[in-house]
């Protein structure tokens, strides 16, 4: 048995806790989260069920924590969890699971599947089994600041170009802003025009805020490989940043995994509370919009539809801010089916749109969403996480379903009620 | 007498063709066959020669008896004694004494291998001289008249299952009638009495197609016994919501709430009480209050007492349950302890992963 094979054992061992052992022993075995998992439903293949994904954590469980298992080991009637083995199930563990949370959320029992799928990725990735597309992303999040390489000079000639495009300072490492603005490295290379929206948002409605040179990257890749320690370094660059610049409250940017990580993982991961709030921007503007501070003086009148971002929503139970703002700009807002805590994730979340091999199980698991957008008739399709909207720009475009996506900040930024409307 | 058809039989009881059809309606509903066999059983019963039945009663209390009897005319219940040549049977029939045995014996011999036998009560095999009729033991009487049966009925939880006659001590050493007939079709109808429409669907399906109804392992009709009163209990959803009646006089009671914790044995009692009723259909025990006996099922007298519930063990912890738990407390104990140092052991082995480690273990894997 290899060093890392043992290493990555090891940290099985110690991820089964009284939670995992108790998920595992009061499993029924109904199913229901094979049906709740797009990755199924798509395939119809059953290894994607969400509890088979588990199997071999619940194999060393079994074998090494239960009376039985223990017994039927020392007679040699169960064989051990081998190399070969997590090597077939990294496929099921990383390529077939955005850790959207579906599952979970269905179990009759109360089994936390998602909780699960986090803990034995620690293991896998120990052993050596993550995907080599998401160990890459991981390597220039660590190293390079950003999943995606981006540096600080790119990010200083994108500001220059929306500082230009906006006339509005866009402030960096600015001390006593209330709000640190985090940014996602999508919306930075993709769509840089996220930032201009934020200026001509923030300008309108009065908000003191900064960005910081050395922590803009919002997205945890640390989380979505698995790995604990690595999750804690990235979300400690935030915390260091916005303690050193003391401000009131850190804002994730439309980045699903980036809020999660930073909102309800943080404080676990780092061991201990934060000295500033944490919102997610849709919890900033409609926070603006109650108040009155955030108006829009014209609204987008064709039929659209709103894609719940699982980490945000279901995950992160930012559920109304995104209705809320949405009813405000948008005259003609057709839910989905199954929306907000029960929508269907656009199958790229999780890290799995960093995995190169899952490009074509990933558009077949677009078919949920691809039928869900096609039911409400809307042709543009609004959401809140950078990298939903680029996974569903891309499956729209070989699909060639003519659809639009659109960032909800971006859409209320240009609809916003103007210096010259407010005042004639 | 043996050429009158059951229809004939029951036109000159008084009963319209109106009256005919519906009831073969109603016994095919009864016994859920398809729709349309309601026609079938009536063309068989416009045929069919009344067949020639003997009934025996051995140990019992006349209770299945009166049962049948008490039926309200014009039910379904009456037609059985339209439906059937009915030569003997010791509380109905007007003869007595040699005479009503040599009757007895003179239908046997004239329908040898065509009558049914219905038997209720259960037999003293321990001790057959307990119960005797004109000098011949209820085992010698049973096993002559089922040598010429055409098909055998055990009437009744004692004829079943031995019932109160066979209950702990069992003096007598009573056996059910499955246990003296071997080699005859056997059909049981169980219950403390049956349900009067349960033994007339049962003889209608027999004249109709000329077999006995699909059987479960226990002999019983699977129309009438294929699922738990609980199953079909009106109070149901009581149950399924945790309201339970605590005594008969609380509040639970008034309201009508599951009768389980009272000692109802529903969930474990196969029969048709619930859907099918008692006295023409208007009631049956849990509806007037009373939790089921249980009184279809093997062995109801031994069953701990009407009033305990159903999960609660019959007699205090033994010992055995003492030890037992506490071998299961240790076990547990020393599995907890084990598996807690096994997690320390791992914890200590732990060892920060670096992002070079996520990229060594896939080349040291084969």
């Amino acid at each position: 048995m290899s060093a890392s094979l043992e290493r990555g054992l090891d940290r099985f061992r110690e991820s089964l806790d009284a939670d995992t052992a108790g998920f595992f022993a009061t499993c029924v075995r109904c199913g229901m989260c094979a049906e709740a998992c797009l990755f199924y439903t798509e395939t119809e293949e059953p290894r994607y069920t969400p509890i088979h994904k588990l199997q071999p954590l619940k194999r060393l469980w079994w074998r090494e924590y239960t009376l039985v298992g223990r017994i039927a080991a020392a007679l040699g009637l169960s064989k051990p969890v081998t190399g070969g083995e997590l090597a077939d199930w990294s496929e099921l563990v990383y390529d077939s699971c955005t850790l959207c949370g579906r599952c979970s959320l269905v179990c009759p029992v109360g089994n936390d599947i998602t909780y699960m799928i986090r803990r034995m990725r620690d293991g896998m990735a120990a052993a050596g089994y993550a995907p080599p597309g998401l160990v890459g992303a991981t390597r220039r999040a660590i190293e390079l600041g950003s999943p995606m390489g981006v540096q600080l000079a790119t990010l200083q000639a994108q500001i220059r170009h929306q500082e230009e495009a906006t006339g509005l300072p866009i402030p960096m490492d600015r001390e006593g802003a209330d709000y640190l603005v985090l940014l996602s490295s999508m919306e930075i290379v993709n769509t840089p025009e996220m930032l201009g929206a934020l200026a001509r948002i923030f300008d309108r409605a009065g908000v003191s805020w900064t960005l910081a040179s050395d922590a803009f990257e919002a997205t945890n890749s640390g989380i979505q490989i698995g790995v604990a320690e690595l999750a804690r370094e990235i979300v400690m660059r935030t915390v260091t940043a916005a303690e050193r610049l003391g401000v009131k409250g850190v804002v994730s940017p439309e980045c699903g995994h980036a809020y999660m990580a930073l909102r309800w993982e943080g404080p676990d991961l780092i061991g201990r509370p934060y000295r500033f709030e944490v919102l997610h921007i849709l919890e900033l503007l409609d926070r603006l919009r109650g108040e009155g501070r955030l108006k829009v003086d014209s609204t987008f009148n064709l039929p659209i539809t709103f894609h719940d971002p699982c980490q945000v929503v279901r995950r992160g139970g930012v559920t109304e801010a995104p209705r809320n703002l949405l009813k405000m700009v948008a005259t003609d807002v057709r839910e989905m089916e199954e929306h907000g805590v029960y929508n269907w994730c656009c199958g790229g979340g999780g890290g799995v749109s960093a995995i190169g091999r899952a490009e074509e199980l990933r558009l077949k698991a677009f078919g949920k969403k691809r039928g869900q957008i096609e039911a409400t008739g809307a042709k543009t399709v609004a959401t809140a996480c950078a990298n939903c909207r680029v996974v569903m720009e891309e499956a729209i475009d070989h699909y060639q379903i003519g659809v639009e996506l659109v960032g909800l900040t971006e859409l209320i930024a240009d609809h916003l009620e103007t210096e010259e409307s407010h005042h004639g | 007498m043996e050429k009158v058809t059951v229809y004939a039989a029951m036109r000159a009881g008084g009963m319209s063709r109106r009256a005919f059809l519906q009831a073969c309606g109603a016994i095919a509903a009864s016994l859920a066959l398809p729709p349309g066999s309601g026609r079938a059983i009536a063309r068989a019963l416009e045929r069919t020669p009344r067949p020639s039945v003997i009934w025996l009663s051995f140990q019992e209390c006349t209770g299945c008896t009166e049962s049948l009897t008490r039926a309200h005319a014009p039910t379904v219940e009456s037609l059985l004694f339209d439906m059937v040549s009915l030569d003997y049977h010791h509380t109905l029939q007007a003869a007595a004494g040699g005479a009503a045995e040599e009757a007895r014996r003179e239908a046997m011999a004239a329908n040898h291998g065509r009558y049914l036998l219905i038997a209720d009560g259960s037999l003293p095999v321990g001790h057959p001289a307990y119960s005797t009729i004109g000098g011949v033991s209820n085992l010698a009487m049973l096993q002559e008249a089922a040598a010429g049966a055409a098909a055998v009925i055990a009437m009744g939880s004692c004829a079943a299952f031995g019932g109160l006659p066979g209950a702990t001590p069992n003096p007598t050493g009573a056996a059910p009638v499955s246990e003296v007939v071997r080699d005859r079709p056997l059909v049981t109808i169980p219950g403390c009495p049956p349900i009067p429409a349960v033994i007339v669907a049962t003889l209608a399906h027999y004249l109709t197609f000329g077999r006995l109804p699909a059987l479960d392992p226990l002999g019983r009709p699977k129309a009438f016994y294929g699922e738990t009163i609980h199953d079909r209990c009106y109070r149901r959803p009581f149950y399924d919501r945790g309201l339970f009646a605590d005594t008969f006089d609380d509040e639970g009671a008034r309201k009508g709430w599951c009768l389980y914790k009272l000692g109802c044995k529903g969930p474990t009692t196969y029969n048709a009480c619930a859907t099918t009723k008692w006295n023409g259909g208007t009631s049956f025990p849990i509806q007037s209050g009373h939790g089921c006996l249980g009184c279809s099922q093997p062995d109801f007298w031994d069953g701990g007492g009407f009033y305990r519930a159903d999960a609660l063990p019959f007699g205090p912890l033994t010992p055995t349950a003492t030890i037992a738990a506490a071998a299961g407390v240790a076990v547990g104990g020393a599995v907890a302890a084990a598996n807690r140092r096994k997690r320390a052991k791992a914890r200590a082995a732990h060892r920060p992963i670096t992002v070079d480690d996520l990229e060594k273990g896939q080349e040291e894997t084969p």
